[in-house]
């Protein structure tokens, strides 16, 4: 196949293990930030206020992509809305710095009650769907990805992440309880977002990961949870970013249900691609190279990440706020030039 | 009555197999035994959390298990504690430690914490999003040799580089040493930022820093 594609049919393509031109180079936002100072000022919409500004999140998302900068839309920019909108307190960081969570609202998953029931209309989820639909009135050829804050990584942030992994141990049951009522939360968000025209949904989880939980309970935890999110998502690409080192869950990966898996730099594609055979493979340009290395090295790290066979070319973790737009675009230039 | 031996190895026993509330009691018979506390820190309770650490290290613990090994170690070191005599420790460096501003994911912290104070650092814990200049003013009130800095999140790995300028710019960079670590944190990020080492794990962390007070 040979024929140029639109930016939103190669990336559905390439999600599919499908012919396409070449790779796609996306970032989906959301934990997987794309947005950096020099793209900012250049749009005019600068941190933290288009956080809580629907117009300039999607004015933020649209210069990027203008900017030969990644081939998608893609909001939120940080990964505290969910959090959020069921109760936890937020720090909306600066110019460089991501909004962060401040509070736990929880001390432990028995608490339930006290998680507030995610409201579609008011707040940053509000935001964020006002966002994608004024993004779907633009280039109808750019995927809009649509970002959801991992299972794990939330119940990691409504309540201290260390109690709950002591509570994974101690009280399976009642976390489980914990866990449904915050996936039940991400289901809403979710099919809100593909709603409002989100192409692509992607779920990071950073938290959850086989690195920290250990196997067994990242199959039992992180696994089930994505899943049943997964399921209730309608939407023609689902991708999946797990952070971290996976070779204790490689054989783990090909259970989830989504169509790319995207992981950290740490972990090589060619290891990946031994074990993942039914998923595309996205990523994993490295981060810090991105944020702080010359072009030339960027180039290099993208055509080494083609060779490898990677499906989907994006940074490893999302980009670090200092990253010269200069990187970006070389990013894409390559994948382009193939 | 147990002999001394069989009940420094219940100690051990309970803090590699997750046993944080047995312990208190066994601790407490230790104690009411007449053992000196001090042996039962050491050879039980450090012996304990050293062997749960080796097995985080073959992958057979991850840190759910580690972080309950450690909550039982603690609850043993809070009854021995108090019957440690002065001459027991000689305490090693004072060690600030936190998470950097923009973050507030302190696992990775905590179990740094915990091993370095296994090997007996002291440690000034300044908690998680910490501003640059609370290291620096930490450092200057307390006269700390090594500052500990920790992050998850890429978008926070500048304030680590801001902590070491802050440090420079106070002139107490030739004081302490700067130990940096956490996912997005590479060897080559640490050296470009001039941090003095990089760790990949809890347990390198102690190498670490011993190598590095000990120079």
């Amino acid at each position: 196949m040979k024929q140029k594609m639109t930016q939103k049919l190669r990336l559905s393509a390439a999600a599919k293990k499908q012919p396409v031109d070449r790779p796609p180079c996306i970032c989906p936002g959301g934990m997987m930030n794309m947005m950096f100072a020099d793209i900012m000022e250049q749009a005019g919409c600068l941190w933290p206020e288009t956080h809580n500004d629907a117009k300039k999140m999607a004015e933020l998302a649209y210069a990027l992509n203008q900017a030969d900068g990644f081939e998608n839309y893609g909001v939120p920019f940080c990964m505290t809305v969910e959090a959020e909108a069921m109760g936890a307190t937020v720090n909306m960081g600066n110019r460089l710095c991501e909004p962060h969570v401040v509070e736990s609202l929880l001390t432990s998953c028995v608490q339930i009650e006290k998680i507030k029931p995610l409201d579609l209309q008011t707040g940053r989820v509000a935001t964020v769907l006002d966002a994608i639909t004024i993004l779907k009135g633009k280039n109808p050829a750019v995927p809009i990805i649509g970002n959801l804050t991992g299972p794990i990584s939330v119940a990691g942030t409504l309540l201290d992440m260390s109690l709950l992994l002591r509570e994974f141990r101690k009280f399976p049951a009642d976390a489980q309880r914990y866990l449904d009522i915050i996936c039940d939360n991400l289901i809403v968000f979710g099919k809100a977002q593909i709603e409002a025209g989100a192409d692509a949904i992607c779920i990071s989880e950073p938290s959850g990961t086989g690195e920290i939980l250990g196997p067994q309970n990242f199959a039992n935890f992180t696994v089930n949870c994505l899943n049943k999110i997964l399921d209730e998502l309608n939407v023609s690409v689902k991708i999946v970013h797990i952070c971290g080192r996976l070779k204790s869950v490689y054989d783990i990966i090909p259970q989830i249900h989504c169509d790319a898996f995207s992981f950290d730099a740490v972990v090589p594609i060619a290891e990946i691609k031994k074990h993942v055979t039914t998923h595309a493979v996205m990523g994993n340009i490295s981060t810090f190279a991105l944020g702080s290395m010359q072009p030339e090295k960027i180039a290099s790290l993208v055509s080494g990440a083609l060779t490898q066979g990677v499906d989907i070319v994006a940074p490893a973790c999302g980009l670090s706020t200092t990253t010269p737009l200069v990187n970006v675009q070389t990013m894409v230039d390559v994948t382009r030039t193939i | 009555m147990n002999n001394k031996e069989e009940s420094l190895k219940s100690l051990s026993e309970c803090v590699v197999e997750m046993e944080d509330e047995k312990i208190i009691s066994i601790a407490e018979e230790y104690i009411k035994a007449g053992y000196p506390a001090f042996d039962g820190i050491l050879y039980g309770l450090v012996d304990g959390m050293n062997k749960a650490a080796d097995l985080y290290e073959n992958e057979e613990y991850f840190i759910p298990e580690l972080l309950i090994c450690s909550d039982a170690m603690y609850n043993g070191l809070n009854v021995l504690r108090p019957y440690l005599k002065k001459t027991d420790f000689s305490q090693k460096a004072k060690v600030v430690i936190g998470v950097v501003e923009g973050d507030t994911h302190d696992i990775g912290k905590n179990l740094v914490k915990i091993m370095l104070e296994t090997a007996g650092y002291e440690l000034i814990d300044l908690g998680r999003d910490v501003p640059a200049g609370s290291f620096v003013d930490t450092v200057k009130n307390t006269g700390a040799s090594v500052v500990a800095l920790a992050t998850l999140m890429s978008t926070s790995t500048n304030n680590m580089k801001r902590v070491i300028d802050l440090l420079k710019e106070e002139g107490l960079r030739g004081n302490v040493k700067v130990v940096v670590g956490g996912g997005p944190i590479s060897p080559a990020f640490a050296k470009k930022i001039g941090a003095d080492g990089y760790s990949e794990s809890a347990v390198e962390a102690v190498k670490l820093v011993n190598s590095l007070v000990d120079a």
